[in-house]
């Protein structure tokens, strides 16, 4: 896998476009991904997305092939997240409530129309519960929650991802859980 | 919380995977007899098991077409020739 990744970048870095998409494939269900759980909103997500593999395009070059690639466009999506989400800081707030709903459009794309089974049900409420609960985390600790639970990094990985020391990811993380046990708790 | 901070400290890295055998064991005694420690532990591991549960997403299927769409313009004698 690792070759096959360096292969296809030295091909980019040679100027080849259609290697991109190829590194595109490998890794933009991932990248879209942590956008989406960063945001909790599907459109924007897309948008960070999409801007960070073209910002991996334009500086191919500085990326030091000694380290994964995944590393890398993980840490521009993330940084591109956390860009947006600090502009658009009134309305998002540790107490906002609004700001992971619209993923309930999201599940709700996928019971248009029919009936669900009552577990069905259960399991989409469910869903919607962890996303708004993620949403509910402040940035920092998101970040470290959704790479280490959702995308299964090494605390390790999430520091290079993040830049951060080790201690800082393991803080973050423990603080990041046991606010979600709070309101687990609570809920 | 009554319990030590030695205990909280286990209980971080049981769940951060980064525990020894013989702490795991100190830890297991604990909890046996300490409920505020055994409650803890065990909505943590409720709520990372919740968290790990979240589905995933897959990217709209034509994301690289339009990131392909705004890349500079490539000369065509670069293209992939083999």
């Amino acid at each position: 896998m690792d070759t096959v990744v360096k292969k296809i970048v030295r091909e980019v870095k040679r100027g080849n476009q259609e290697a991109f998409a190829e590194l595109m494939e490998l890794y933009k269900d991932k990248v879209f991904h942590i956008a989406f759980r960063m945001l909790g909103n599907s459109h924007e997500a897309q948008d960070v997305a999409q801007e960070a593999f073209l910002r991996a395009y334009t500086n191919i070059h500085s990326y030091d092939e000694s380290r994964k690639f995944s590393t890398w466009i993980f840490r521009i999506a993330t940084n591109l997240a956390i860009d947006r989400l600090r502009k658009k800081k009134p309305d998002f707030h540790l107490e906002d409530k609004v700001g992971g709903t619209e993923n309930l459009d999201h599940y709700s794309r996928f019971a248009s129309g029919e009936e669900l089974p009552e577990d069905q049900v259960v399991k989409l409420e469910m869903q919607a519960w962890i996303q708004q609960e993620i949403m509910q985390l402040p940035p920092k600790y998101r970040s470290a929650i959704i790479l280490k639970y959702l995308e299964d990094l090494s605390l390790k990985e999430i520091s290079e991802v993040l830049n951060l020391p080790v201690a800082t990811v393991k803080t973050r993380i423990h603080r990041g859980r046991e606010a979600l046990r709070k309101r687990l708790r609570e809920s | 919380m009554a319990c030590s901070r030695d205990h909280k400290r286990l209980i971080e890295q049981y769940l951060d995977e980064e525990i020894t055998l013989a702490e795991a064991r100190q830890l297991e005694d604990h909890v046996k007899v300490c409920p505020d420690c055994r409650q803890h532990l065990n909505e943590l591991k409720k709520t990372v098991a919740i968290v790990q549960s979240a589905s995933h997403f897959e990217a709209p299927e034509d994301m690289t077409e339009k990131v392909m769409n705004r890349l500079p313009k490539q000369t065509k004698s670069k293209k992939w020739n083999n």
